[in-house]
C-alpha cells in the first residue's frame, strides 16, 4: 500500500505534498510509485475536487470519506472549516484509519494556521508539520 | 421533384462522408502550394457536416438502425448500371437510399403520426446476406473467412480492427492540416455501419427485396417470375425470415426503347403485383461526365463498412478517378423512387408486421395468461419437459438461433421493427419481455442483444429518466448486456457497440448522465484488445462525456471541467505516443485552460514535457505567462516549467499568497 497525501488550498493550488507507504504489515513506510505515476497521482487528486465540491454540500461531516476512483486507486477526502482539502490517494479502502489520520493531520494544520507569520493558502514548509504528518502516517496507515 | 443536389443544400442535417475522400484525392497533389487550397476546400465542406455530427449522436444512432432492403435484379438491368458505371444496379441506387427526401410519416402503435425527415433505408444484394450470415461472429480476431469474402464483395461491419484501421488511415492523412477531420462520431458510424447478419437481432435481416427488370428484356413476365423463383432459393440463413415484401421495379430505358411498350407491361405488373411496382425511367447511355450538362455527382454511400471504405481508398489512391455522375433526370428518378417505395410500401408493410404480431404473439404474453404461461414454463418446465411439447424450449443450442417462425424470434422481429420505426415505447416493452425468455433458454446472446436494446430504447424515449431509474434500470441493463457479450459469448464488437452506444445517449441526457456515461466510457476503453487509435478517441470521449456536464449556480458546482481536463490531457498523451501529434495538440488545447499556472508540479513537468513532444513550445508557454502576468511570482513559476518545485521550495514564504 502506497499513499499520496496533498493539501489543496482554497485555489486548487497544493500548499502541502508527501507520499508515504504503509507501516502496517511489516511495510517500511516509503512509497512505492513508479516515476510515470508521480504525475497521474496529481491529476487524480486535482480531478477529484470536482467531486468534492460537489459532496461537500450535501455532507454534514468534515470528513468526506471516498470521494473518487481512478482504476484501482481511492481518493479520500477531509475538509476543514476553512475550506482547504485535505486529499489521500489510497489503493483500498480503510475508513476509520483515515479518519484518525486526518484528525491528526488537521490538529497539526490547525497549530500552524495559529503561526502569526502563516497566512492561509501559503505553503507549508515548516519540518514540524511533516514530522507530525509523517508520525501520524506511521501510527495510523 | 427537387433535383439531389438542392436538396441536399437545402437540408444541412445531412451528414456526409464526402470530405474524407475529396480530401484523400487533394492530400495525393497537394504541394505546399497546393496544401492552401486543400485546406479551404475541406474546411468549406466540413462547416456543414460536422456541426450537424457532433449535434447529433442521437440521429446517427437512429439512423444506423434501419430497414434493410434486398435488391435481387435481372442480368440486363445490371448491364444497365455497368454501363453507366456503376458495379451494379444495387451500387447506383444505394446512395440515394443513405438520406430519404422530404419527410416520412409513420404511424406508432397507438396510432399517432409522426413525421421523420432523416429516415433512410440501406440497400443490400440479396446474395451477399446469405453470403453474410454468420460469418463475422466475435468481431476481433474469429476473421478466417475475411479475405475470401472480400473477393466474393461482401461487405461485413462488425469487425473493430478495420474499424481501427480505417481511423488510423483518416487520422493519419488529416494530421498535415489543422482542422479536424475525423471525429469519434465518424469512428462510432463506422462501428455501426454495416450491420453483420446474425441470429440474436434482426436489424440487418431484409425487411424487403426490390425485383428488377429492364424495359431490354425480351421476356419480362417470364424473368419476373424467374427472379421470383431464384430469389427464393437463394439460401440464406436458416434464422432469416424469408417473409419480406417483394417489390417489383420496371427499368425502362429512355433512349433505346418504346415508352408506349414500357408502361403497357408496367400496367400489366400493376395488375398483378399491386401497388408494390414502380417504373424507373433511366437514360441510357454510357457514363455521364461531369462536365456533362445537368450532370450531378452521385453521393458516396455513407454507411459503408470499414473494409469497404480502406479499399475504396486504396483505389483512389492508384487511380485517379473522376466521381460517378448521373443525369439530373436520372438521379432525382431514383431518388423518388426510393421515397416511394419506402412510404407507400415498406412502412406500411412494416406498420402491418407490427399491428399483426404485437395483436397474435405478444399481447398473449403481456396478460395474465401471458405471464402465468411463462412462470409455468419456468416452474413446471423441467419435469413436464420430456412429455409436453409446449413448454420445450424453441431455442436450438446446435445452431444458436431460433427459428424464424418461433415466437422468441417474432417477438424479437417485432421489437426491431418497433425499433427501426422508432416507436420506442413499443420496442421497450417487448424487448423487455424478451430479456427473461432469453435467460431461461439459455440463449446468451439474444439475451445479452435485448438487454442492449432495452437500454437503448429505454434511453431513446423522450421521457425525463429519473436518477433513480438510471442506476436501477440502465445500469444493471448495460452491465448484463456487457457481460452476456463478452464473458458468455466473447462478442467483443456487441459489446463495445453497447457500450458507446450507451454512452452517447446518456451523455447527451447531460447532468448525472452524463457522469454514468463517462463511466460507461471508461468501461468501453478498458474492453479487451482495443487497438491504440480506438483507445485514445475513446479516451477523448471521457473527456467530452465529462464536459458536457455544466455547473449550476455561482459557484458552478457539479461542473466536471478538472476531470474533463485530466482526461484530455491522457488522449493527449495517447495521441503523442501514437505519433499523432495534431491529434495530441487539439486535446491539449481544450485542456490547458484549466490547468494554467497551476502549482503542482509534476502536473507542470508533464504538461510541458508533452507540449514538447507535440510542437507546441516556445510562444505559447509565452502566452501563458503574459495572461499570468498580473499575477505577480507566480509568472516566474510558470516561466521556470522544469523547476516549478525548486521556485516553490525557495521562495517557499509570503510570496505566493494572492492579495
Amino acid at each position: 500500500m502506497t499513499f499520496y497525501f496533498a493539501i489543496i488550498g482554497t485555489k486548487d493550488n497544493p500548499i502541502y505534498e508527501t507520499e508515504f507507504g504503509t507501516s502496517k504489515q511489516g511495510g517500511d513506510g516509503h512509497a512505492r510509485f513508479p516515476d510515470e505515476q508521480r504525475p497521474m497521482n496529481q491529476f487524480i487528486l486535482h480531478s477529484a475536487l470536482d467531486i468534492v465540491e460537489e459532496v461537500q454540500w450535501v455532507q454534514k461531516e468534515l470528513y468526506l470519506k471516498t470521494v473518487d476512483r481512478f482504476n484501482n486507486l481511492l481518493v479520500s477526502c477531509f475538509l476543514t472549516a476553512g475550506n482547504i482539502k485535505f486529499l489521500l490517494l489510497h489503493d483500498s479502502k480503510a475508513e476509520d484509519p483515515i479518519r484518525q489520520f486526518f484528525a491528526d493531520v488537521h490538529e497539526a494544520y490547525v497549530k500552524t494556521l495559529m503561526n502569526p507569520f502563516y497566512e492561509v493558502d501559503m505553503r507549508i514548509t515548516s519540518t514540524v508539520f511533516d514530522s507530525k504528518v509523517r508520525a501520524a502516517a506511521k501510527k495510523y496507515l | 421533384m427537387t433535383s439531389p443536389a438542392s436538396f441536399t443544400d437545402s437540408r444541412p442535417s445531412t451528414p456526409r462522408s464526402r470530405p474524407t475522400y475529396l480530401r484523400s484525392s487533394t492530400i495525393k497533389s497537394s504541394s505546399s502550394s497546393g496544401s492552401l487550397n486543400s485546406l479551404f476546400a475541406a474546411a468549406s465542406l466540413r462547416s456543414n457536416p460536422n456541426r450537424t455530427l457532433d449535434d447529433d449522436a442521437k440521429a446517427l444512432i437512429c439512423r444506423s438502425f434501419v430497414p434493410h432492403i434486398a435488391v435481387h435484379v435481372s442480368a440486363d438491368t445490371d448491364e444497365l448500371a455497368r454501363e453507366k458505371g456503376f458495379a451494379s444496379f444495387k451500387e447506383m441506387i444505394r446512395p440515394y437510399g443513405d438520406d430519404l427526401q422530404g419527410r416520412l410519416t409513420i404511424r406508432d402503435s397507438a396510432g399517432i403520426s409522426n413525421t421523420y425527415d432523416d429516415f433512410g433505408v440501406r440497400f443490400v444484394g440479396l446474395q451477399e446476406v446469405a453470403m453474410a450470415g454468420e460469418k463475422w461472429e466475435t468481431g476481433m480476431t474469429a476473421w478466417a473467412n475475411g479475405k475470401e469474402e472480400k473477393e466474393t464483395g461482401a461487405w461485413v461491419g462488425g469487425n473493430v480492427d478495420e474499424v481501427e484501421e480505417l481511423c488510423e488511415l483518416l487520422i493519419e492523412r488529416a494530421e498535415g492540416e489543422q482542422i479536424q477531420q475525423v471525429g469519434y462520431l465518424q469512428y462510432l458510424r463506422r462501428l455501426l455501419s454495416a450491420l453483420p447478419v446474425s441470429p440474436h437481432e434482426t436489424f440487418s435481416h431484409p425487411v424487403a427485396c426490390v425485383i428488377a427488370i429492364s424495359s431490354r428484356n425480351t421476356n419480362p413476365i417470364e424473368s419476373l417470375r424467374n427472379l421470383y423463383q431464384s430469389g427464393n432459393q437463394v439460401q440464406l440463413p436458416g434464422y432469416v425470415s424469408t417473409d419480406y415484401l417483394r417489390y417489383y421495379v420496371l427499368v425502362h430505358d429512355e433512349d433505346r426503347d418504346d415508352i408506349g411498350k414500357s408502361t403497357a407491361l408496367f400496367d400489366q405488373m400493376k395488375r398483378h403485383f399491386g401497388l408494390s411496382c414502380h417504373l424507373l425511367r433511366l437514360r441510357s447511355g454510357g457514363k455521364t461526365a461531369i462536365t456533362d450538362d445537368d450532370a450531378v455527382v452521385v453521393p458516396t454511400p455513407t454507411w459503408r463498412s470499414a473494409s469497404e471504405e480502406l479499399s475504396s481508398i486504396a483505389q483512389k489512391d492508384s487511380e485517379e478517378s473522376s466521381p460517378l455522375c448521373l443525369p439530373e433526370t436520372d438521379a432525382s428518378g431514383i431518388a423518388v423512387m426510393v421515397r416511394e417505395m419506402t412510404q407507400m410500401s415498406i412502412v406500411p408493410f412494416m406498420e402491418r408486421c407490427i399491428a399483426t404480431w404485437n395483436d397474435q404473439v405478444a399481447s398473449r404474453r403481456r396478460g395474465i395468461s401471458g405471464r402465468f404461461l411463462t412462470m409455468s414454463k419456468r416452474y413446471f418446465g423441467g419435469s413436464s419437459n420430456r412429455n409436453s411439447t409446449i413448454s420445450a424450449s424453441n431455442y436450438d443450442p446446435v445452431s444458436q438461433s431460433y427459428p424464424p417462425t418461433s415466437p422468441e424470434a417474432q417477438m424479437r422481429k417485432l421489437a426491431d421493427f418497433a425499433f427501426m420505426l422508432r416507436d420506442w415505447k413499443l420496442a421497450h416493452s417487448t424487448y423487455d419481455l424478451l430479456k427473461t425468455d432469453f435467460n431461461n433458454d439459455k440463449a446468451w446472446k439474444y439475451h445479452a442483444a435485448a438487454h442492449e436494446m432495452t437500454a437503448t430504447s429505454l434511453l431513446l424515449t423522450p421521457t425525463p429518466l429519473s436518477t433513480k431509474a438510471r442506476q436501477e434500470i440502465i445500469e444493471p441493463t448495460i452491465d448484463v448486456a456487457c457481460y452476456s457479450y463478452i464473458s458468455r459469448c466473447s462478442a467483443t464488437y456487441s459489446a463495445l457497440r453497447c457500450l458507446l452506444i450507451s454512452v452517447e445517449l446518456l451523455r447527451l441526457r447531460g447532468g448525472g448522465a452524463a457522469d454514468d456515461a463517462a463511466r460507461w466510457a471508461v468501461r468501453a476503453r478498458d474492453t479487451h484488445g482495443l487497438g491504440r487509435t480506438s483507445h485514445a478517441l475513446i479516451t477523448e470521449r471521457v473527456g467530452d462525456c465529462y464536459a458536457q456536464r455544466k455547473g449550476t449556480g455561482n459557484l458552478n458546482i457539479g461542473s466536471r471541467k478538472r476531470k474533463a481536463a485530466m482526461w484530455k490531457i491522457l488522449a493527449a498523451n495517447e495521441w503523442a505516443t501514437a505519433g499523432k501529434p495534431g491529434r495530441a495538440r487539439m486535446c491539449l488545447e481544450d485542456a490547458l485552460p484549466v490547468y494554467q499556472g497551476t502549482e503542482f508540479g509534476d502536473v507542470e513537468r508533464f504538461i510541458g514535457g508533452l507540449r514538447r513532444t507535440v510542437g507546441m513550445g516556445g510562444e505559447e508557454a509565452d502566452e501563458a505567462e503574459e495572461l499570468d502576468g498580473g499575477k505577480g511570482n507566480r509568472k516566474s513559476l510558470v516561466a521556470s516549467m522544469g523547476e516549478g518545485e525548486d521556485v516553490l521550495k525557495e521562495e517557499g514564504g509570503g510570496d505566493f499568497v494572492e492579495s
